[in-house]
């Protein structure tokens, strides 16, 4: 490998860093666009999260993995916000450790921002998709008092006792996992997800035949939902937005570009040119 | 003998599971739900086993100055950390604020750094891969640069159009391809399955 071919692949990185930076800060374009216009999957979990009854529970599932989780916490805490400000009343269960760590987060952020919101604690439960069969007919664990657990046991203490059920979706225990194990025993159950795009393909016809009322699974989406219940804005001055700042259509669409640039600049080298090409680099590398 | 007993029990448990499934008898349903605390048992267990062999495993690379020590200690450090902060008296387990500001304010970070490193390794991968299977990753290079393309973040009737490709893209053709591969996963995993059960696995191998 030669010096200045090392030299490149060393500051590349940081110019691009520099650039995205630099993106972040700039003003917003009007060019640019990130919310999907087509915004039928962001209005489809909206009306869903609307169709619970004000004095329902919703059930949270939060089980995220912490490397994707950045993707749809704004998207989360939108529709967090949503139930909250309906005065729903929500119990939040993780059945991966990586998703409890975010569940206790974002459990924490809540009770700061809405400290009278009736929210319930159901916890960590293990045995991941043995523990989910086992939350069908008992979720509130020993011991959980409060007005929500009543309620919850009140209806049969099982996941048949929620009026909808939130997914917040990761690769060990998905919405993908609910839909074969918890659909088969309670169809009434409404279920809508949030998931990385990664985990998209694999749940789309899942949304496709009804078995998930609602998905959103892609940055485009998730920026389509939370504009759509003014989650980028505060809901009064002083207070602070409940999704933080619009990602920036300018930094991703640099990083985009930049992709592009690099598998372009590959590809020719690789079928235009034997030498000099990222194949005989490629060859030197190894 | 020895690979019959682990047969017999993983037959016995699935069949009261599938038959729990099928079947609606009280009965039933409580020995499936009992074989269902085995499992998380059995689950938390492992769980307990793995982090104790992983102690083991990085203090005695530490103690015998192997040779990622810093990152032997790093870990060891951090897995204290996160046990302090759920165990010291009067902290309330993974409820703590420690505990969450543990999560939030470093690991959540952390892992997701390291998560946008892919952005960089996936590159670079895909140049050795053009040098060593140059016609799939070809092929795979010029898939995403037609993703990529889609997925740009434009406004006006261009960025409608792409968003539009994009859509039908996702859930038509890489829909498709997804889709045929969990058939295929969940087909060899049934076939796997049943192998295990009538005992013939791995002998034609």
């Amino acid at each position: 490998m030669s010096s200045a071919w090392r030299r490149r692949a060393f500051l590349a990185p940081i110019v691009l860093l520099v650039l995205l930076s630099l993106a972040e800060l700039a003003p917003r374009l009007s060019a640019l666009q990130l919310a999907n216009p087509d915004a039928s999957r962001a209005e489809a979990l909206r009306a869903a999260l609307a169709a619970v009854p004000a004095d329902g529970v919703a059930l949270v599932d939060i089980d995220a993995d912490l490397g994707t989780y950045p993707e749809v916490r704004p998207a989360v805490r939108a529709a967090l916000d949503q139930l909250v400000r309906r005065g729903v009343r929500i119990a939040v269960v993780s059945f991966s450790a990586e998703g409890r760590a975010i569940a206790s987060a974002e459990l924490d952020r809540m009770q700061r921002l809405a400290p009278a919101a009736p929210l319930l604690d159901l916890g960590f439960r293990s045995g991941a998709e043995a523990g989910l069969v086992r939350s069908v007919r008992s979720i509130v664990p020993e011991g959980v008092g409060g007005a929500v657990a009543a309620e919850i046991r009140r209806r049969g203490g099982g996941l048949a006792a929620f009026d909808a059920a939130l997914l917040i979706g990761g690769g060990e225990i998905g919405p993908r996992a609910w839909v074969e194990q918890v659909r088969t025993r309670v169809p009434q159950l409404q279920m809508v997800a949030i998931a990385p795009s990664v985990l998209q393909p694999e749940l789309e016809p899942y949304r496709a035949s009804g078995q998930l009322k609602a998905l959103l699974a892609t940055v485009r989406d998730d920026v389509a939902y939370v504009s759509a219940v003014g989650g980028w804005s505060a809901p009064r001055p002083g207070v602070a937005p409940v999704s933080g700042r619009e990602p920036s259509a300018l930094a991703i669409l640099l990083g985009m570009l930049v992709a592009i640039g690099v598998l372009v600049e590959a590809l020719a080298g690789h079928l235009l040119g034997p030498v000099g090409s990222p194949a005989s680099r490629g060859q030197e590398e190894r | 003998m020895r690979r019959s007993i682990p047969t017999v029990v993983v037959t016995v448990i699935g069949l009261i599971l599938l038959a729990d499934f099928i079947v609606a008898n009280p009965t039933l349903d409580r020995v499936a739900g009992a074989v269902s605390e085995w499992i998380m048992l059995l689950a938390a267990a492992a769980a307990l086993t793995g982090a104790i062999a992983l102690v083991a495993t990085h203090g005695r690379a530490l103690l015998q100055r192997g040779t990622d020590r810093i990152g032997s200690a790093v870990l060891l450090l951090g897995l204290a950390l996160m046990l302090i902060a759920g165990f010291r008296p009067g902290s309330s387990g993974s409820s703590d604020p420690m505990t969450r500001w543990l999560v939030a304010a470093l690991l959540a970070p952390l892992i997701a750094s390291l998560f946008a490193l892919l952005f960089f390794f996936l590159l670079a991968a895909i140049r050795r891969g053009l040098a060593i299977r140059s016609r799939e990753t070809s092929l795979m290079v010029v898939v995403a640069l037609a993703v990529l393309v889609l997925l740009l973040p434009l406004g006006g009737a261009l960025g409608g159009w792409l968003a539009a490709a994009a859509g039908w893209s996702l859930s038509g053709p890489i829909g498709a391809v997804f889709r045929g591969m969990l058939i295929g996963v969940a087909v060899m995993g049934a076939i796997t399955a049943a192998r295990l059960l009538f005992g013939v696995e791995g002998t034609d191998e």
